[in-house]
């Protein structure tokens, strides 16, 4: 066998092996995409349907608007909370909590990163916080949180996301803000900027492909988070996990159409707003970006 | 208009010295550039006086008033930095504004003020470019004109040509002396080039390991060096520095290396130190002559010419780590062989004396005509 022909079947042996790993993981997103266009019929059918026929939008327009085919169906009527409240909630909790963390930690980060406002031990017992696993605190959590009142609560849940996300927030910035070379904040400096005019109009600014990551990276986690929203909420603060793991549940029954009409739903933002900010993302992940 | 003065500063970084209770005074309109080699404690002076630094110990007056607690915004002051610090997410126009901004310079006025700076320095052009599409030149001349905007009492300059090309420096060397004619501002200036600090400056102050070494004017720091370390660093190329012994015979003095010896001018120098000293002469100072007659001092052979137009460079071995270099004007040395032996006259009145401690042995002062 010759050089080439050996490195050709080395490299027919790789692509072979990706493709069967890429269909291993991409399966299951088409199968979500897929149910969510099937009718009712085709959730279950064997042997199974791949491409829906006909394609219908029934799953999304009973999920998001209303439980009305299955209802006339006779089937148990719903008492699902209108996934639109939950959407409006995720929204607020996600976005709000995790902006508020990602500016108070780059903040912070700006303190670590030129005044030693944390020591290295602190900086990693920070990280550490966020290595227990919150089944263990939630408990003692809902107590807490019952006497003060925040149970149930955009505030307390919103509290709760920005605390969990903030030690990322802070780690992931400042190692973004150590790349801000000094002699630019000082040139800022001598021109007259107090410290916060410096961080605002110039640290942050500097870094703001990272602090996109840092936002992307946080979002994702707040907008999937389920445990804390599930025992700190009940049924005033639904978010979209809790709405979306209720068709596992027992009462609901299998209803996979819609289940899957809502993951779909639930993706979607993230999706959208990762093509957003694209350039900044790339930037953001692979940062070394300020100029010397 | 600003009057510097720097008064037993002294700071240190954990156990590393960085400057050495330093006292200077910098006049009012007075162009000084602060030189010395690289961690000699330039730039930390500088910075102490900017207000980046805080000093261990010792006082920073400017126009009398100790600036010690003062923020850097606060004292009136103006800087260049090495690597420009220009803001690179604002346009040049913005840039410049920066520092009017802040200080709540209206609107139309800023406007004007940024016109008139960028006509200045030639920056017109550019006004709406990102720092980043601009050359190194021009990020230069950004970087001056934002500090220009504001007005400052006193221009603190830390190395601003190091990281331009020879011709750029040049260019931007004159453009600085340009505007300290025109300002009549302070100027305080550090660099690690000697040729920048004997163009630029009023006075120069040479700086060693965290000391000053020698404080003068261009001349004074060429032609009367204090110290070996002066010497060898102003001038280009370098004073030959040869390491030797001075002995007395008779009442007359020679100066003796393993590879030549020289008589000096009798009673040449107020004492001689028995023991190791460095002799040295500029290559100017060497004359060079094709036969080698009974009148040169030294026959060497040359090693390696370097016609330079002008100039022509005539290096040759003594032995040392350094060569022996001679500067001859014109072409007409030029055709010389390496190998070939010619005649050196070193010219007794620039002769300096280094004693082992690096410090000049005075000339006695020539008697009264």
């Amino acid at each position: 066998m010759t050089k080439t022909q050996r490195r050709r079947l080395t490299a027919a042996g790789r692509y072979t092996a990706l493709t069967v790993w890429a269909v291993i993981v991409v399966f299951p997103l088409y199968w979500i995409v897929s149910t969510s266009f099937k009718p009712s019929d085709q959730w279950f059918s064997w042997p199974p349907v791949y491409f829906p026929s006909p394609a219908t939008l029934d799953n999304y327009s009973d999920v998001w608007i209303g439980a009305t085919s299955v209802a006339e169906g006779g089937q148990t009527a719903l008492s699902l909370q209108t996934p639109f409240l939950a959407l409006r909630n995720s929204l607020i909790l996600a976005f709000g909590a995790t902006a508020a963390a990602v500016l108070y930690g780059s903040v912070i980060a700006y303190g670590v990163s030129r005044y030693r406002l944390l020591s290295e031990t602190r900086m990693f017992q920070l990280l550490m916080l966020r290595m227990v696993p919150p089944i263990v605190i939630v408990a003692p959590l809902s107590l807490y949180f019952s006497y003060l009142g925040l149970l149930d609560s955009m505030i307390g849940l919103g509290v709760m996301y920005f605390l969990t996300s903030l030690p990322y927030a802070v780690w992931m910035t400042k190692s973004f803000i150590d790349e801000v070379p000094r002699e630019v904040e000082q040139a800022a400096e001598i021109l007259g900027a107090s410290r916060w005019r410096t961080v605002f109009e110039v640290v942050l600014p500097l870094v703001r492909s990272g602090l996109v990551a840092t936002f992307m990276f946080i979002l994702i986690l707040n907008w999937s988070e389920y445990l804390l929203s599930l025992i700190l909420s009940k049924t005033n603060v639904v978010t979209l996990p809790v709405e979306l793991s209720k068709f596992e549940g027992s009462t609901e029954g299998r209803l996979f159409g819609r289940q899957a009409a809502l993951s779909v739903g639930i993706t979607f933002p993230l999706i959208i707003i990762g093509l957003f900010i694209r350039k900044h993302l790339a930037r953001g992940f692979s940062f070394g970006m300020v100029r010397r | 208009m600003a009057r510097i003065e720097l008064v037993n500063l002294r700071k240190t970084y954990g156990p590393v010295l960085a400057v050495r209770d330093l006292n200077c005074v910098i006049e009012d309109g007075e162009f000084v550039v602060f030189v010395g080699p690289s961690g000699c404690g330039k730039t930390t002076t500088l910075r102490l006086i900017a207000g980046f630094e805080e000093p261990d110990r010792g006082e920073i007056r400017i126009d009398g008033r100790v600036v010690n607690d003062l923020e850097p915004r606060d004292r009136g002051l103006g800087m260049v930095f090495q690597s420009h610090a220009l803001f690179p997410h604002k346009t040049v126009a913005q840039n410049i504004e920066f520092g009017l901004r802040m200080k709540k310079v209206p609107r139309d006025e800023r406007a004007r003020r940024v016109r008139e700076v960028a006509e200045m320095v030639r920056l017109t052009p550019l006004l709406n470019k990102l720092p980043a599409a601009c050359s190194g030149g021009e990020s230069q001349r950004v970087a001056l004109a934002r500090t220009l905007v504001t007005n400052p009492s006193t221009f603190l300059l830390d190395e601003p040509l190091s990281s331009l090309d020879a011709k750029l420096r040049r260019e931007l060397r004159a453009e600085c002396d340009r505007l300290h004619q025109e300002l009549k501002k302070t100027f305080i200036f550090v660099t690690h080039d000697q040729e920048e600090a004997m163009t630029l400056a009023d006075r120069i102050v040479v700086m060693r390991d965290g000391d000053i070494e020698q404080v003068g004017s261009p001349m004074e720091i060429y032609s009367e060096p204090v110290t070996d370390f002066v010497a060898d660093f102003f001038g280009s190329p370098s004073m030959n520095l040869v390491s030797g012994e001075v002995i007395a015979d008779n009442g007359a003095l020679a100066f003796r290396s393993p590879h030549f010896s020289l008589a000096l001018p009798p009673e040449a120098f107020v004492a001689t130190p028995p023991g190791s000293v460095t002799l040295g002469i500029r290559p100017e100072h060497v004359r060079v002559q094709r036969d080698v007659g009974a009148t040169a001092d030294l026959a060497l052979p040359v090693r390696l010419v370097e016609p330079l137009g002008k100039d022509t460079l005539l290096y040759f071995d003594i032995g040392a780590e350094r060569p022996f270099i001679a500067v001859t004007e014109g072409l007409a040395l030029a055709e010389l062989d390496a190998g070939e032996r010619v005649g050196l006259t070193l010219t007794r009145d620039c002769l300096f004396v280094f004693g082992g401690d690096g410090k000049r042995i005075a000339r006695r002062p020539a008697p009264p005509v």
